[in-house]
């Protein structure tokens, strides 16, 4: 298994393409915070400083589209059956997978944090607000944001395993966000739309009391996300056992 | 030395039959040129000696394991399927880095094939710029590297050059002469007729054809009409 880790963490060293998506990533959190400040974001409140690092939670979608990388992207390359060739043993690749991609996503909301908040201070030192670091809300805000980028990256790497076509993944998991969980959100009502993957994780991930109302709690948008996580790689494992690889 | 052994394979696809009722051996030693049209249940075959497609039917046998059974599956078999199966944005160099982490081969192996294949000076390139001989090269590197005792590439003719092809030939001849089983998959005649030992013809899935390059020749007087004869049958049937 360690065999299988390292080679995984190499694969992704000797590239630049999934490093590029995730500086995109960050860029989104500091253009973000930028944004809300410019646009005249009441920097008094300190709502406003959780509202800026929740930008950290919007890079979790690049943190998904990254997991979507780890299979899916070897099917495009066509480096999977090299990879199967290796190690037949396709569990424990897809396992090293997991691990990789959701601690480099835990990374990358580390950094992003610290992005986050570096950011979020000179605006609000340049603008002469006070910039509390005491704010517990900014916090658990920053928390979920991490724990939205590991997890996020686990359901890609799921997501990827299940459906194989780079492209195909991509829009669905996209799609998914942008336009279908609002509508199947409206279909099945508030009560059962605070359940889906992308509304638990804005529960998670988005600052409490931002006027969302129909949200779980942080806590259990939290655990909802870490459940969608654990279905999706167990998904991601017997979707790749036993499947030809043409 | 280890004998490649398909034992009544077949794969069905949906609706096609890709491979049916295969049986052929390959012994150590000798150059097996595995040989049928394009479309005739090469790569399917190939594909499940390695264990990457699960057959619907027989099995295939390594030295008496199955593939997946292998435990250190790149230093019995090196295979090389797709002389595309590279990510562009790596070099070659890291590319067989990547290989030799997962299958736990010495780095310093990697120099050394680098030289053996001719693409030290370009190892540091990204594949993306290689030529499809290249390419072929590196695929061949890949298999090579676990310095196994059976060789499995399919169609590595495909992109090299006259000088390439010659290069191949010898380079199969050597490792056949060691000592080890080399399969080669073409849809050519060709190419393996000048170094393939032993010939296994296949069309339609099925084997039309399993013996000495000799016995063909004299049946029909020539390869190529052995070959043609032995691949048309199909149509007739």
């Amino acid at each position: 298994m360690i065999a299988a880790l390292r080679t995984e963490f190499m694969k992704l060293r000797t590239v630049r393409g999934p490093w590029l998506l995730l500086a995109a990533g960050l860029l989104i959190v500091v253009a973000g915070i930028s944004g809300l400040v410019i646009s005249g974001g009441n920097l008094k409140s300190p709502a406003t400083q959780s509202a800026a690092v929740a930008h950290l939670g919007i890079a979790a979608i690049v943190s998904l589209v990254f997991g979507i990388l780890a299979v899916a992207g070897e099917y495009r390359s066509r480096t999977i059956s090299d990879t199967f060739l290796s190690s037949p043993r396709r569990g424990r690749i897809v396992a090293a997978k997991l691990i990789v991609y959701a601690a480099i996503g835990a990374v990358v909301g580390v950094v992003g944090a610290a992005l986050a908040v570096a950011t979020a201070s000179i605006w609000w030192g340049a603008k002469g607000a006070d910039f509390d670091l005491g704010n517990a809300d900014m916090w658990h805000t920053i928390i979920g944001g991490i724990v939205a980028n590991a997890l996020y990256a686990a359901i890609g790497v799921g997501l990827g395993a299940l459906l194989r076509t780079l492209t195909a993944a991509i829009i669905v998991a996209v799609g998914w966000i942008a336009v279908v969980e609002g509508i199947v959100g409206q279909l099945i009502g508030t009560d059962l739309a605070k359940w889906l993957p992308f509304t638990a994780g804005r529960a998670l991930a988005l600052a409490a009391g931002g006027g969302d109302t129909g949200l779980l709690s942080r806590g259990a948008g939290g655990i909802v996300v870490a459940a969608y996580a654990a279905v999706f790689a167990a998904v991601a494992v017997f979707s790749t056992l036993k499947r030809d690889v043409t | 030395m280890a004998t490649v052994e398909v034992r009544q394979l077949s794969k069905t696809f949906r609706s096609v039959r890709a491979v049916d009722d295969l049986s052929f051996s390959a012994p150590p030693g000798k150059v097996t040129g595995f040989l049928g049209p394009n479309g005739s249940g090469k790569t399917t075959t190939l594909r499940m000696v390695l264990g990457l497609v699960r057959p619907t039917g027989g099995d295939s046998l390594i030295d008496g394991k199955r593939y997946v059974d292998l435990p250190s599956p790149r230093r019995v078999v090196g295979a090389m399927l797709d002389a595309s199966g590279f990510n562009l944005g790596r070099t070659g160099r890291d590319h067989l880095r990547v290989l030799a982490t997962s299958a736990g081969i010495d780095r310093g192996r990697i120099d050394e094939i680098l030289d053996e294949v001719d693409l030290t000076t370009a190892a540091d390139r990204r594949v993306r710029g290689y030529s499809l001989g290249m390419k072929q090269r590196l695929g061949l590197a890949a298999a090579l590297l676990g310095d196994p005792e059976i060789l499995i590439l399919d169609e590595p003719a495909n992109g090299l050059d006259p000088a390439g092809m010659a290069w191949l030939r010898a380079l199969l001849r050597d490792q056949a002469a060691s000592g080890r089983t080399v399969i080669v998959s073409s849809h050519v005649l060709s190419e393996v007729g000048q170094t393939a030992d032993h010939v296994v013809i296949v069309s339609g899935g099925r084997l039309r054809f399993d013996g000495s390059l000799a016995e063909l020749d004299s049946e029909d007087g020539s390869l190529e009409a052995g070959f043609l004869r032995l691949t048309a049958a199909e149509v007739a049937a």
